[in-house]
């Protein structure tokens, strides 16, 4: 019996005759931390579509905790997306509430824990993230990093087995969101913790992430550990790191 | 000529045929959404029942008041100075119940409030929508139909409930005393006449009323708020949720007064 906690399975993903993802397999164990990157429309955020959002118009098939997403009924899809912890670039903060309120959202949604456990584990992680100073303000009040950190710590406060981060970092000073890198440096120590992260940024997750996969055209192109990811001599990768025009890889 | 004529009545019937029944799948979801109740925590919605009812019900209070009392006192003066020319000042009581309970009450509020929270609901929801906040809620399991309609729906049965019976008190009492200014009536005799006139099918209907456009008008505000696939469909859409409301809020009034007192 494998411990998978996501299992893609030959997935080719098409809309209107265009493809996104082709042929596609990866897997991930409890406690792995995964980066994909690769160069834009490359097929990689196009996954969203198939993991979280558990769209079952495609071929193949991914389990989730070794059930397959097709499945999902009504209500198992909505339990699915709660137990994914989800960061994306456009953060979607829930602009009438404050940073405790849009922290604590899920687990008053969710949750068995009464008012007063909810705040004290939502304090936790606001003193984690040092949101202190804003955590009564709205997100029109926050600054970037802000706004990132209190969508993170929204996607973590249920504790999901597997957070899923896509795009989320590019465009933050790296010193402004260090407690969340040190966070996910942490997590990643956990055998029951799960990472997958959408970057075009890998070199910058190198300590956080065991795994790295590359995907171009709608496909893998590079597949490895992060010894691999360091050295190996795979002419996509390479291109890639160097930032280079010239290789396999023709980008407009 | 006849041709176009039967191409554009052909493409009108499809486009409203398709449009009720988009609303009608909506409808449909709503309620298939009601069985994530058992798994919720109520207490999630607190904040916006809370919001929207300090929103629609409080905030409106004082415009709500205004527009009862010049309502009111226009019509008891009229009444107080035209029945006797008809000889039917004895029916005074039950015009101005008829009037203001059965009609003018449910029926004004729920202009009222759909032209301040109606309005609002649905670009609310839309810039939500615009900003992938209700995605952002779906992300983390929340089922954004119940979460979003439900407390509005609530909030409005709640709010509306008081603002036609607040209306009501301040259409006659003030009403009333904007009269004396025209003509004189003992506060005794009118007091009198209007109790007698009231009957128990007077408030049921007003109750069945505003229980009815507490649950139309967020729920056709929130459709249209859901529609927008850009931000400048924003103000297309609303403007569509908030003269819809009206239209369908004057047929129902219509319907359940034929209902009651036919």
């Amino acid at each position: 019996m494998n411990n998978f906690i996501l299992d893609i399975q030959n997935v080719t993903y098409s809309i209107n005759s265009i493809n996104y993802i082709n042929n596609i397999s990866l897997s991930l164990k409890a406690g792995d931390s995964l980066v994909i990157f690769g160069p834009e429309a490359s097929g990689m955020t196009k996954l969203f579509d198939l993991i979280i959002l558990a769209n079952p118009e495609y071929e193949g098939d991914i389990l989730y905790k070794g059930k397959s997403t097709k499945t999902l009924d009504y209500f198992e899809q909505l339990m699915h997306k709660r137990d994914i912890g989800y960061v994306h670039g456009d953060y979607g903060l829930l602009s009438n509430m404050t940073v405790e309120q849009n922290i604590s959202l899920p687990l008053e949604y969710h949750s068995h824990l009464s008012a007063a456990e909810i705040r004290e584990h939502v304090e936790s992680i606001i003193y984690i993230l040092n949101l202190d100073r804003c955590k009564n303000l709205r997100p029109i009040n926050l600054s970037g990093s802000e706004i990132l950190k209190t969508a993170f710590a929204r996607a973590i406060v249920m504790d999901p087995d597997l957070l899923y981060i896509e795009h989320a970092f590019e465009s933050h000073c790296p010193l402004n969101i260090k407690s969340i890198t040190d966070f996910l440096s942490k997590r990643s120590e956990r055998s029951d913790k799960s990472l997958i992260l959408i970057t075009y940024y890998p070199q910058n997750f190198i300590n956080i992430s065991n795994s790295f996969i590359m995907f171009f055209n709608d496909e893998i192109v590079f597949s490895g550990g992060r010894e691999d990811f360091i050295n190996s001599d795979n002419p996509y990768l390479i291109q890639y790191k160097n930032n280079s025009i010239k290789g396999p890889m023709a980008i407009l | 000529m006849l041709n176009r004529i039967i191409v554009y009545i052909g493409t009108k019937a499809i486009s409203t045929y398709r449009d009720i029944m988009d609303f009608i799948n909506y409808i449909i979801s709503i309620i298939l959404s009601l069985k994530s109740l058992k798994y919720m925590r109520f207490r999630s919605l607190y904040n916006t029942i809370i919001n929207q009812t300090k929103f629609t019900g409080v905030d409106a209070l004082i415009i709500v008041m205004i527009i009862a009392l010049l309502l009111g006192g226009t019509i008891i003066i009229q009444a107080l100075t035209s029945l006797p020319k008809f000889g039917v000042e004895n029916f005074l009581g039950n015009l101005l119940v008829i009037i203001i309970v059965r009609e003018l009450g449910p029926l004004a509020t729920a202009l009222i409030v759909i032209a301040r929270s109606g309005s609002a609901i649905a670009t609310e929801i839309s810039v939500q929508k615009w900003s992938r906040e209700i995605l952002s809620m779906e992300l983390v399991g929340i089922d954004t139909k119940l979460f979003i309609i439900l407390p509005r729906i609530i909030a409005s049965i709640i709010s509306i409930g008081a603002l036609i019976i607040i209306f009501d008190i301040v259409a006659f009492t003030g009403g009333y005393i904007i009269s004396q200014t025209v003509i004189y009536i003992p506060m005794s005799d009118f007091g009198r006449i209007i109790i007698d006139a009231f009957t128990f099918k007077d408030i049921t209907a007003a109750l069945i009323k505003s229980l009815i456009f507490g649950i139309i008008i967020p729920t056709i505000c929130c459709y249209y708020g859901l529609k927008p696939l850009s931000k400048f469909e924003i103000p297309i859409y609303v403007s569509k949720a908030v003269i819809r409301t009206l239209f369908v809020s004057i047929i129902v009034n219509i319907i359940v007064s034929v209902l009651f007192y036919l």
